[in-house]
């Protein structure tokens, strides 16, 4: 071929080596806020467990770009800036503004410790994008949660900056509904320095290529995603898949059933879900936070590698009866939601197992164990410290679950033992895996993990979680996983739904769920259980009793 | 004549450089690498080079080396049978890590390999509180009984980690002494010696890698000082660690986690020694081999050096040069995905089949492949006609992307380098904007292989104006192996308040490195002349997590040095996240000694300036398909070794030398400096 032949020209401004650039572009800015924000930040939540996400919107209130932290966080991100446009109003936006806000009903947030920081980013006088950032605020400690009014302060979305200049007023009134306001306003510092990061590179991405140009860039990445997770949902076979199970926590009295049909129809996916009415307990899930985890769910059957903006949900359709626990209504309560919407994962994955099976894995320990200690210092300040606990992962249908490891909706780091001791009156006596706690089968379920403190001073503790009652399932023959339990050793009443009060040299141990097997126990390698016997994975007692060696 | 040798030992090839003190002569040598036994090649390449330029090994001055051993032992899961004793409860921390999973969406992802097996970690009844205190002593016995265990089960090297033991080192000290005891031929690593700072699963991590690599680079070590004794050398050889330092090999025995970015290292303390050479001191480097790219930022001739990082997947604390690493190459695959984008990497078609211009069986494009179809690579041969490729193979791998894009293959190309250099200028966003450096202020050093063939775009995507091509951009580390001095790192943990801690108590800290330091330089026999030490401390915000190394003024430490540490601190702060917290008290976290022994660096002599002319150095011409003139254009073709001092070359033109190539696009100039390096500017 000549080279005049291969010269083939297109003159399109817009093509897709341009839109990779700027993609590429977005993400190492998302990236970047979120380095700003764990960098910057006060509290062990953020600075160490990294509970915090980052993103850039566009003006529309459409998501150009989600850092990859936790997923959960987009359910507090996609209701956000379509509220401000359509309460506030885009004409009333100035540069230097900067939005505040958590709350659940008014504003899409998906429960009161999330705090989301937005910032509206101008271009040559217009509104073009907004970075937006959300942090876990450890905060709000040892509240009710009948309903959303006794979870914390709820903060619809309203101006903390306008033009740039603080709005004391507004700022004195959130701290002071805080129990540890020093940390608060630390942290919102971090947040607004992230922010600010997030609209310095997109200003300086549209100096270089035009705004006109980053914009049709931001759509087409939409449409591109839109692509790949329709491609991806087309290659699942037509048809309607029900999956059910029983959700059980330490606030309810009953196990609960929750159930999902998926309809896969051609290019497009329908869930529907059906669960009890919503419950007054901190259990319940708003539709912003259903959405987010069946986005996160699907994309990892269809195809993990799908650009996190706004083209992914476009093919999914998604149903809930209003007022059920699973699509709540005013003035449910939803501090505790991860839990439910863990378990929507596992309902997900369960029914896609019956037609995809080497996409999904068993069930992960279907549960995120929090632990959230309160108490005051000598000086009469108080102090709150969260965390929440990882366990194990499902068996895949090649090889063993990943034992000890957040799963799906959360991916925080635990806190080093050498900073919670410094900061906080507890001390770990254990932090180890669960022997036997990994659902047997072909391929292992992860192993659970059992965080066992002892109290140095008096103080509050409310714990959470899920599993307590019904195991982890297995696939394809695969056994289920253990079971998680929260313990005051000696004194098993001390906790009630949960909350109560420990005393200087009490020790609580919590111990979080394994997860399911794959495949049937007889035919794991007899080489892969003497490991597992070896290492102390499984006692002998049970190798025998259920691989027969 | 004495001649220094430097010895960068790589996967495919080891490169030796020499160089004469006297006369400034630079010669460059080439060997296969040995990788089943590194220390054969290299001892094959020194033998070579020394007969090359005939002189003896007796009359080397200097002898520095590079080394992947450590590296390559970590990612290929070749080290040895490891133990651990730990504190008990917490024996499965090696596992459970920061309990994160690998991958957010992948439910596929694995961790990293364990480096110690379940059954070979033992925890240990001990424990020390977070003020220091002894809660509960070290259970000796059982202590002795684990090691015994441990000997029983044949491991080879054993970890120690206990909580706090960065503050209170006695149990650690206790266990070491009881592994002297029951098990001396194991090696012996622990954690307040390899890495005595908070956080205990880095530090855990840290000391496991360390053991687990202990033994493999023990090994090498011996074979290879064997080897060069037997060759006659008088000097002892040294080895650069991850922090661009070289230290003895018996130290680098010692603690071989501080090695892992040997190689990368070396590099860019060459960038920096060019730089010197340049007199620009400003510097980004960017190093392109044939599966990735190593980027570091230099302002004022420094690379910032991190105290902790996450190699392979395992964090380590050590000192590193800040280099930050890419999947991008010029081996690097460019496919079509389900969303119908063109994407780059980080897949490879490595060295074999490699390109597809190779005809060695693979038919995916490559970024070479898209050079080639190009023709900014030759079309027809590579490494100066050692090598024939086929062109009309490259464009048929593009060619099969461009029809499903439908685009034209020259546009598809151009499309596949556009998104490496986008890959590329996205790594070095990492190490520059995201800590506060604009790229525009800085030049550009490029070398690898594929570096020079890359520059000019990579710095036009970044704005930045100007461009380095070394003199052998091919084998830069090994020269940068002449232009390191020894160095050693030190450091303490305790928290002290800026405000409130007296300055007696921080002299008397660093009074304690200093002793240490001394130490390292009498082992090293460091000439007192040569001995540097540099303080700094890293600080934070009481209440932050994450801190930022500051300078420490020389001379006794007095409150105008908090002073200046608190401005330092605050300057750094607002650079990196913008603002500053006004009132907050700031906190000191780790003291840091750096021991430097300065070794006599080789100097490269400036030659006299000739003419501008270069068309001497002319060997043809080549239509090549430049963005810039929006097609083929006819390029003029250099030979880089009859380039003189002086001598401009303008763009559109190729420059090629044995080991790379550099494009010059149509409105860029390159100039030859007096060391034979190109500066390249936009006309």
């Amino acid at each position: 071929m000549t080279n005049a032949a291969l010269a083939q020209s297109s003159a399109a401004a817009l093509n897709p080596i341009t839109v990779e650039v700027i993609g590429s572009a977005f993400a190492s800015t998302v990236e970047e806020m979120g380095e700003a924000l764990v960098r910057a930040s006060y509290s062990t939540n953020i600075k160490e467990r990294r509970d915090c996400s980052t993103a850039l919107f566009d003006a529309t209130g459409a998501m150009l770009c989600q850092a990859e932290h936790i997923p959960m966080h987009l359910g507090s991100f996609i209701g956000f800036i379509p509220y401000v446009l359509e309460h506030v109003g885009a004409e009333t936006l100035a540069p230097g503004d900067v939005f505040i806000g958590n709350d659940a009903y008014e504003g899409g947030g998906t429960h009161l410790p999330d705090i989301v920081l937005a910032e509206p980013i101008f271009h040559d006088g217009k509104l073009i994008a907004w970075a937006i950032n959300t942090a876990h605020h450890s905060d709000f400690a040892d509240r009710g949660h009948a309903h959303i009014y006794q979870e914390g302060l709820r903060i619809p979305p309203v101006r903390l900056y306008r033009k740039g200049i603080l709005q004391e007023d507004i700022q004195k009134l959130f701290l002071l509904n805080c129990q540890v306001p020093h940390e608060r306003m630390s942290d919102l510092r971090a947040q607004m320095a992230a922010n600010r990061l997030g609209v310095t590179r997109l200003k300086e991405l549209c100096d270089k290529y035009s705004t006109e140009t980053v914009l049709a860039a931001g759509r087409e990445l939409m449409d591109y995603a839109e692509r790949k997770m329709r491609a991806g949902i087309a290659s699942i076979p037509d048809g309607t898949y029900r999956f059910s199970d029983l959700f059980d926590a330490e606030s309810l009295r009953e196990q609960l059933e929750f159930s999902v049909t998926i309809t896969v129809k051609g290019d497009e996916m329908h869930l529907d879900f059906v669960s009890p009415p919503q419950v007054r307990a901190g259990l319940n899930v708003v539709y912003t936070a259903l959405l987010s985890t069946v986005y996160y769910a699907v994309k990892t059957v269809v195809d993990p590698t799908v650009l996190p903006n706004a083209g992914l949900a476009r093919p999914i359709h998604v149903t809930a009866q209003k007022g059920t626990l699973l699509n709540c209504a005013h003035p449910a309560a939803v501090d505790g939601r991860i839990a439910a919407c863990q378990r929507v994962v596992d309902l997900i994955h369960g029914a896609l197992a019956q037609v995809v099976p080497h996409r999904v894995t068993a069930a992960c320990n279907g549960s995120v164990a929090v632990a959230s200690f309160s108490g005051t210092r000598a000086d009469g300040s108080l102090w709150v410290y969260l965390e929440t606990i990882g366990g194990g992962f499902g068996a895949r249908y090649n090889k063993d679950g990943l034992d000890g490891v957040h799963v799906h909706m959360t991916n925080t780091s635990n806190l080093p033992l050498e900073s919670l001791e410094t900061e906080y009156p507890l001390t770990l006596v254990a932090y180890e895996l669960v022997d036997g706690s990994g659902g047997a089968g072909e391929f292992r379920g992860g192993m659970g993990l059992r965080r066992v403190y002892r109290a140095e001073a008096d103080c509050r503790v409310s714990v959470g979680g899920s599993r307590f009652i019904s195991r982890p399932w297995g696939l394809g023959g695969g056994l289920e996983g253990g079971l998680g339990s929260f313990t005051v050793l000696g004194a098993p009443d001390r906790l009630v739904n949960g909350a109560g009060d420990i005393f200087k040299g009490d020790i609580l141990e919590i111990v979080t769920p394994g997860a399911g097997g794959y495949g049937k126990p007889a035919d794991r390698a007899p080489a892969a259980v003497a490991t597992d016997i070896r290492d102390g994975r499984i006692s002998s007692a049970d190798a025998k009793a259920i691989y027969g060696l | 004549m004495a001649w220094r040798i430097g010895v960068d030992s790589g996967g495919t090839f080891t490169d030796v450089c020499l160089f004469e003190d006297e006369t400034g002569e630079v010669v460059i040598w080439k060997v296969s690498s040995t990788p089943d036994d590194p220390s054969r090649g290299i001892t094959q390449g020194v033998a070579d080079g020394i007969e090359r330029v005939g002189t003896s090994a007796g009359a080397v001055s200097y002898l520095g080396h590079g080394t992947t051993v450590a590296t390559n032992a970590l990612i290929q899961g070749r080290g040895v049978k490891t133990g651990l004793l730990t504190t008990g409860g917490f024996r499965d921390l090696l596992e459970i890590g920061r309990q994160k999973r690998p991958d957010l969406y992948d439910l596929q992802a694995d961790k990293p390999e364990l480096l110690v097996e379940r059954h070979l970690r033992f925890g240990i009844e001990e424990r020390v509180l977070a003020d220091g205190t002894v809660e509960k002593t070290l259970d000796e016995a059982a202590l002795r009984e684990a090691v015994r265990a441990l000997k029983a089960e044949g491991v080879k090297a054993v970890a120690v980690n206990f909580l706090y033991s960065f503050m209170h080192a006695d149990h650690e000290k206790v266990a070491a002494r009881i592994l002297e005891e029951e098990f001396p031929e194991a090696f012996h690593s622990l954690s307040h010696r390899i890495a005595p700072e908070f956080r205990e699963f880095e530090r855990l991590s840290t000391t496991v890698v360390n053991a687990y690599l202990g033994p493999v680079m023990r090994g090498y070590v011996k074979a290879l000082s064997g080897k060069l004794a037997d060759l006659g050398l008088q000097v002892a050889p040294q080895l650069t660690q991850s922090n661009g330092g070289v230290i003895g090999f018996d130290a680098a025995a010692d603690m071989p986690v501080r090695t892992v970015l040997s190689g990368p290292s070396t590099g860019v303390v060459a960038a920096q020694a060019v730089g010197r050479m340049t007199g620009i001191n400003n510097l980004i480097t960017f190093d392109m081999g044939g599966t990735s790219s190593d980027v570091a930022l230099l302002a004022d001739g420094q690379c910032r050096v991190v105290s902790e990082s996450v190699v392979h997947g395992y964090p380590i604390k050590a000192p590193m040069l800040d280099i930050h690493t890419v999947g991008a190459g010029g081996g690097s695959i460019a496919y079509i995905d389900s969303g119908n984008h063109l994407k780059v990497g980080p897949r490879s078609a490595g060295a074999n089949p490699g390109p597809a211009c190779y005809g060695l069986g693979n038919d995916e494009p490559t970024v070479t492949d898209a050079n080639v179809v190009l023709q900014t690579q030759n079309p027809e041969y590579l490494l100066n006609g050692r090598m024939k490729i086929d062109r009309s193979l490259s464009v048929k791998a593009v060619e099969k992307l461009a029809d499903k894009l439908g685009m034209g293959v020259l546009e598809t190309a151009n499309g596949i380098l556009d998104i490496v250099t986008a890959n590329m200028a996205k790594a070095i966003r990492v190490i520059s904007v995201q800590r506060g450096h604009d790229p525009r202020d800085y030049a550009l050093v490029a070398f690898g292989g594929a570096g020079p063939v890359h520059a000019v775009r990579l710095a036009r995507e970044l704005g930045m104006k100007r461009i380095i091509v070394p003199k052998t951009p091919g084998v830069l580390c090994a020269l940068g192996l002449l232009m390191t001095d020894l160095r050693t790192d030190f450091s303490a943990t305790v928290l002290h308040r800026l405000d409130q801690v007296a300055p007696e108590a921080i002299a008397s800290l660093y009074a304690g490195l200093e002793t240490q330091a001394e130490a390292w330089f009498e082992r090293e026999k460091i000439a007192p002349t040569a001995r540097v030490l540099t303080r700094t401390v890293d600080c934070r915000y009481a209440g932050q997590n994450y801190e930022i190394a500051v300078a420490l003024p020389e001379g006794p430490i007095t409150t105008e040095a908090f002073r200046l540490v608190k401005e330092g601190f605050e300057q750094a702060h607002r650079q990196l996240y913008g603002f500053i917290a006004e009132g907050e008290p700031v906190q000191l976290v780790t003291y840091r000694l750096v021991a430097s022994g300065l070794v006599e660096k080789a100097a490269f002599k400036a030659r006299e300036i000739e003419g501008e002319d270069s068309s001497a150095a002319i060997s043809g011409r080549r239509d090549v398909w430049m963005a810039e003139a929006g097609g083929f254009t006819s390029a003029t073709l250099y030979n880089r070794d009859l380039l003189k001092p002086g001598n401009i070359v303008a763009g559109p033109a190729i420059i090629d030398q044995m080991d790379s190539t550099t494009v010059l696009p149509p409105g860029y100039v390159a100039k030859v400096d007096a060391y034979l390096n190109l500066i390249v500017e936009e006309k």
